[in-house]
């Protein structure tokens, strides 16, 4: 028998009736610190702030490539009052060095600067919504929004039966959006705040509006002289990814029986990333119809470049006066 | 202008900082008419700092301790290539809220500098865009007056 005691009154309507109460062998536990996160599960309580939110499961992430791995402290949660899906992230310190290019960067996961983030972009709809509130022992947990969307990398891949279809059709919608969510990182770095983690996975197309919105802002990094400079390696990613729809490496264009021996004999290092030497930057070397433009601004992230950005201000500046032109 | 006899040195613990301070020692050891800053810039404290306990006052006190030793050796190079004691000054900041070279960019404007010297470590495309260049950046802002990028 279940001690339903332990639980406020208020939310036991909802919590005894829900499948994943229903459906557990073992009693629901109440957690009000949730340092412990391993040893919450799925059933469980976490009481945060003044809400009480039942565990239904797990939110996922992969790097591009590698198997979805569950991620205990971001449970997918049912809040027992309100009855709306959320997602909680609950307080995790973690620090590793990320290797780019053979150069060693050290990246923090940063609830509170997460927090921050929430609290100045509320309202705005280019950002994940959300709230920060802490529990009984004082950890910050972030309680979000469901983004009802598409990520940008799967959305991207369904349009256009070409690239050429897709870059004539609807390239240009996308760069439109794009240039929101890029004023969207400028917001932040006015405020001295990174978003962290810029990936074409991170940025989700409102299945509504089509609005992009950025996700996952928890990722932090120690760069005193250069403090946004992953962001604005992030960005050139994203855009490059929204030209081509997919990136390549020199490999890739080898394999690719529309590009091959022809399209790769015309590469050399210079086209490759500034940073990291494993994708083709130099698009317009791949598709030529890609105007000069738009592959300009690509170039300032290659091997071959003079010219790096030093803000997300010059990169947006150069989009719009690109997206004025085709 | 600025008069380019009011030196700022930006230091660290680094070669290049002593090639600096060498170089700038031999230029100007026969001038009486100087004034010399030693200028060291640290860095906020990482993002996990004050998780892990860290005390911003512990973190400053450290920093000035290891830029007296920086300064005492910096002094020791001015003063073998004939500088005056009496023309050498020491300024330790913390680089709140700016990056290292808008920090030294503040002081020279704020202290009217009229030549602002760096070392120059040598560094990669790569390196530049991710961990940045304070010499080429005082380069590129040089507008009123003179950098000296020591290689």
């Amino acid at each position: 028998m279940v001690d339903w005691n332990r639980f406020p009154s208020h939310i036991l309507p909802k919590l005894k009736s829900h499948y994943a109460v229903k459906s557990m062998r073992r009693e629901p536990k109440l957690f009000g610190d949730t340092s412990n996160f391993t040893s919450i599960d799925y059933g469980d309580v976490i009481h945060v702030g003044d809400r009480y939110f039942l565990i239904v499961g797990y939110t996922k992430e992969g790097r591009f490539g590698i198997d979805e791995q569950p991620k205990q402290w971001v449970p997918k949660v049912y809040d027992l009052e309100s009855g709306e899906r959320k997602i909680a992230k609950l307080t995790f310190h973690e620090t590793y060095k990320l290797t780019i290019g053979g150069l060693e960067v050290t990246c923090y996961r940063n609830p509170e600067k997460e927090a921050q983030v929430i609290e100045l972009v509320k309202g705005n709809p280019f950002f994940m919504q959300g709230y920060s509130a802490l529990d009984e022992a004082g950890n910050l947990v972030r309680v979000l929004e469901v983004v009802q969307g598409m990520r940008l990398d799967k959305y991207l891949e369904n349009m256009g039966a070409t690239h050429k279809e897709y870059f004539e059709i609807h390239c240009k919608g996308m760069l439109v959006n794009f240039l929101d969510s890029v004023r969207g990182i400028s917001l932040l770095h006015a405020h001295g705040l990174k978003h962290g983690d810029i990936r074409r996975d991170h940025i989700y197309v409102d299945h509504e509006d089509g609005r992009f919105r950025w996700i996952d802002f928890d990722y932090d990094f120690y760069l005193p002289e250069r403090p946004f400079a992953l962001d604005l390696f992030g960005l050139g990613n994203v855009l490059l990814f929204i030209l081509g729809r997919k990136n390549f490496r020199p490999s890739d264009i080898l394999q690719d029986p529309e590009l091959g021996p022809e399209v790769f004999a015309k590469l050399d290092t210079n086209d490759l990333s500034l940073v990291a030497a494993d994708r083709v930057f130099n698009m317009q070397k791949i598709y030529p119809y890609i105007p000069d433009c738009l592959n300009d601004i690509l170039l300032h992230f290659s091997a071959g470049t003079d010219v790096m950005y030093d803000s997300v201000d010059e990169f947006h500046d150069d989009l719009v006066a690109c997206i004025d032109k085709i | 202008m600025a008069r380019w006899e009011k030196i700022l040195v930006a230091v660290d613990e680094g070669e290049t900082s002593l090639r600096a301070l060498r170089y700038v020692g031999r230029m100007t050891a026969a001038m009486t008419d100087l004034s010399i800053c030693l200028l060291n810039i640290y860095p906020e404290p990482p993002p996990d700092f004050y998780t892990n306990g860290g005390v911003l006052a512990v973190y400053q006190a450290e920093k000035e301790k290891r830029a007296d030793m920086i300064f005492a050796e910096a002094e020791r190079v001015l003063l073998e290539a004939g500088i005056q004691p009496g023309l050498i000054e020491r300024n330790t900041l913390l680089a709140a809220g700016k990056t290292i070279s808008q920090m030294v960019l503040d002081v020279q404007r704020e202290g009217n500098f009229g030549t602002v010297v760096v070392g120059k470590r040598g560094v990669s495309k790569a390196e530049e865009f991710l961990f940045g260049s304070i010499s080429n950046a005082l380069a590129r802002h040089s507008s009123s007056f003179t950098t000296w990028v020591v290689g």
